[in-house]
């Protein structure tokens, strides 16, 4: 019975914004690959940062706990964050949090890059 | 068998009790479980990913810190159905009592996130999502939450 970690992460880059993919549940499972993605996209000399969830995802206070410490990496580096994919559920967890101060909720990926450009320009 | 008697003032109850592992993972079979009741009874979506979310985090401290991880030992989750609301109370072993200030307080993120614990969310995420929550000891000597989410018409 798989009652574990089933998280798979992933990093790629499009139009200048480094996408952490996030597949499964983020919880205390999660830590290391999360932070092993940031830390690798950071090293690269990402600025722009995206959390690209799965509608289904298991997120619990753990997993929230794992988001805020990557909060505080990103101010640290003076990087941006956003996130996308996180089902309405979820939209409403990280605004009750606080989270949503730090990073930028979007419905999609591509709104995600289009914010980004826009934040860019700016 | 019961009467059929539509001015019965007593509701009907159906009691689903889970003995779980205290082991992290678990707590998703009591989150499905209690997702699938609330379901059936007719809650909204938008409840039953709330109602998900705050029976994990009972759950989930259930096993960490009442019951210390030990697998041996059972985390006790008792789902009623009544007609008009779903109670759901988590029991644990009690292998380390619950602080009361935790049940009370209201963790800012600005404080946070200048923390090297960035935890603490969970108590907060039940009270929170749920109608009514009460921490009480249970018959075990363990630590009990009681959590009650009503039935929107």
């Amino acid at each position: 019975m798989m009652l574990e970690d089933e998280l798979t992460v992933g990093t790629r880059d499009r139009e200048g914004v480094a996408i952490i993919d996030l597949g499964g549940d983020v919880t205390t499972f999660a830590e290391e690959k999360i932070n092993s993605a940031y830390r690798e996209v950071t090293n690269k000399g990402a600025r722009f940062v995206l959390l690209n969830f799965r509608q289904n995802d298991y997120i619990n206070s753990a997993g929230i706990a794992i988001l805020i410490g990557i909060v505080t990496e990103v101010n640290r580096n003076h990087q941006k964050l956003a996130v996308s994919g996180l089902s309405q559920h979820f939209q409403k967890i990280f605004r009750m949090v606080g989270l949503a101060q730090y990073a930028e909720i979007y419905q999609s990926e591509d709104e995600a890059i289009t914010g980004f450009k826009r934040l860019n320009a700016a | 068998m019961g009467k059929s008697d539509n001015l019965s003032p007593e509701p009907v109850e159906k009691i689903i009790e889970l003995r779980l592992p205290s082991k992290l993972g678990y707590e998703r079979v009591a989150m499905d479980t209690a997702a699938s009741l609330a379901r059936r009874m007719g809650f909204h979506d938008d409840r039953v990913e709330s109602l998900k979310t705050a029976v994990s985090e009972a759950v989930t401290n259930a096993i960490e810190h009442g019951n210390q991880q030990d697998a041996a030992v059972k985390v006790v989750v008792l789902l009623t159905a009544r007609d008009d609301e779903l109670i759901i109370s988590v029991a644990d072993q009690g292998r380390k009592i619950l602080d009361q200030g935790c049940t009370t307080r209201s963790p800012q993120i600005t404080d946070v996130l200048e923390k090297f614990d960035k935890g603490g969310w969970g108590i907060w995420l039940i009270r929170e999502l749920m109608d009514e929550v009460e921490f009480t000891t249970a018959p075990s000597g363990g630590n009990q939450v009681r959590m009650v989410i009503h039935l929107e018409q």
